[in-house]
């Protein structure tokens, strides 16, 4: 279909400014979006045009715990470390200090991963950033980058790629779990590959499974677990989970 | 409101320099009105609280991709707000009515849910001094283009909640929003 032609154009870009345009064909026009100047421009008249309905909401005083919330995720792990210096560097202050290098060096191999994988990217609008995801990087007792762990924010598809081979005892599974703040009893996630890579679809939204999750682990079961079960063995490979918006 | 377009755009080149005092400036002018919008579309005082959050978020992140010469900072941050709010509506549609419970300020909304969004559009009819000229839209044109735009509603939606058929609905919001277009133009409107 040709999204620019001037009359579809105006259509799709009125629907998508007012909302209505929805499902698949508003992801669809996303990609437009990011891709062709014309399309952001038919979109921003109408934006233009609509935002004078605004002025009639009535205004709602937010509560302060948005603003502490927003210094809390912008800026208290900055304020710890150095100064931001690079869009990176907040992110970089998520992950422990010792395994800060193994760590960036796996959320670029996570940006690697998503480029070259165009169907994973898509949904953040008007921008051409990395959609809203959650991010796990799991390093061994060395502190080696082993799991790179990945799903879109709204997904139900977790990415998995082993980084380097897990010796996997014959009868027994990885088995990835998420570890809660605050001490929560940590829940199975999926099975991962001893070597290479997987895509394993999880119980829920990203979103909701990972949400309160700071802490990956990997450790080996007797058989995959289900919901309810608890780790038995040791964890071999643990790390950090971030959001990547 | 004392604060105008133009502090708002410098104070957003400024965010995008990392400028934290300047984030901290279009948060405060902008949060009141930024949350009724969100609210307008969630209908609950959490989730919208949660969208503006995540707004400003990504305010901070892309102040760098504001750019006052091809919209002006107010419609730059309600785009984001609403993109934002539709998406979280839209995903947590199935969980919503029946795990969710309303609290006083949606009860208060729910209440006259038929007729708020068509209030809210008719004031700013009033308001950009367009309502002679949107006079002839019907009433039931002005209710789909309300539902559409302050409850984040889609064809099939706004064709369930006042009972037309869809195809009647998609003309009626394409009626509205060309009519719309024409009584800005005429009356030279800026968005605010």
């Amino acid at each position: 279909m040709n999204y620019l032609q001037p009359e579809r154009l105006d259509r799709l870009a009125r629907e998508y400014a007012l909302g209505t345009l929805h499902g698949g064909a508003r992801r669809r026009f996303e990609r437009v979006l990011r891709q062709s100047a014309a399309a952001g421009l038919a979109v921003g008249v109408w934006q233009e045009r609509l935002a004078t309905l605004a002025g009639s909401v009535p205004a709602m005083q937010p509560s302060e715990a948005v603003w502490r919330g927003l210094e809390q995720r912008l800026f208290a792990p900055a304020a710890a470390a150095k100064p931001a210096s690079s869009a990176w560097a907040w992110l970089g202050a998520l992950l422990s200090g010792r395994t800060l290098g193994g760590a960036l060096a796996g959320v670029f191999l996570c940006v690697l991963l998503l480029r070259s994988q165009p169907g994973l990217i898509g949904a953040e609008p008007q921008t051409d950033g990395l959609p809203a995801s959650y991010v796990g990087l799991l390093t061994d007792a060395a502190g080696k980058p082993t799991v790179l762990a990945s799903s879109r924010r709204q997904g139900n598809v977790l990415t998995v790629k082993m980084l380097q081979p897990v010796a996997v005892p014959a009868g027994q599974v990885a088995q990835l779990w998420a570890l809660p703040k605050d001490g929560g009893a940590p829940f199975p996630v999926a099975v991962v590959p001893a070597q290479g890579s997987a895509r394993v679809a999880l119980a829920a939204t990203s979103e909701k499974l990972f949400f309160n999750v700071p802490r990956l682990a990997v450790s080996l079961e007797a058989r995959p677990a289900v919901a309810g079960d608890k780790p038995t063995g040791e964890f071999v490979l643990t790390g950090n989970c971030v959001k990547l918006w | 409101m004392a604060t105008t377009n133009d502090d708002l755009a410098r104070w957003l080149a400024r965010v995008a320099l990392r400028d934290r005092a300047a984030f901290e400036q279009v948060y405060r002018a902008t949060c009141t009105h930024l949350l009724g919008v969100a609210f307008r579309i969630l209908n609950q005082r959490e989730r919208a609280e949660e969208v503006l959050q995540e707004s400003f978020m990504n305010v901070w992140h892309n102040a760098a991709g504001f750019n006052a010469a091809v919209a002006t900072p107010m419609t730059w941050l309600i785009n984001i707000v609403r993109n934002k709010a539709i998406d979280a509506l839209r995903s947590g549609k199935t969980e919503r009515g029946s795990t969710v419970a309303l609290d006083d300020e949606a009860m208060a909304v729910a209440a006259d849910e038929a007729q708020q969004p068509q209030r809210l559009l008719e004031q700013s009819f009033t308001r950009l001094k367009i309502d002679a000229c949107m006079a002839d839209l019907s009433a039931a044109q002005r209710q789909a283009l309300a539902l559409a735009y302050y409850r984040g509603m889609v064809h099939t939606e706004i064709a369930e909640s006042i009972g037309a058929p869809l195809g009647t609905v998609k003309a009626w919001v394409r009626r509205g929003l060309d009519r719309l277009k024409g009584c800005l133009e005429a009356a030279g409107v800026q968005a605010t």
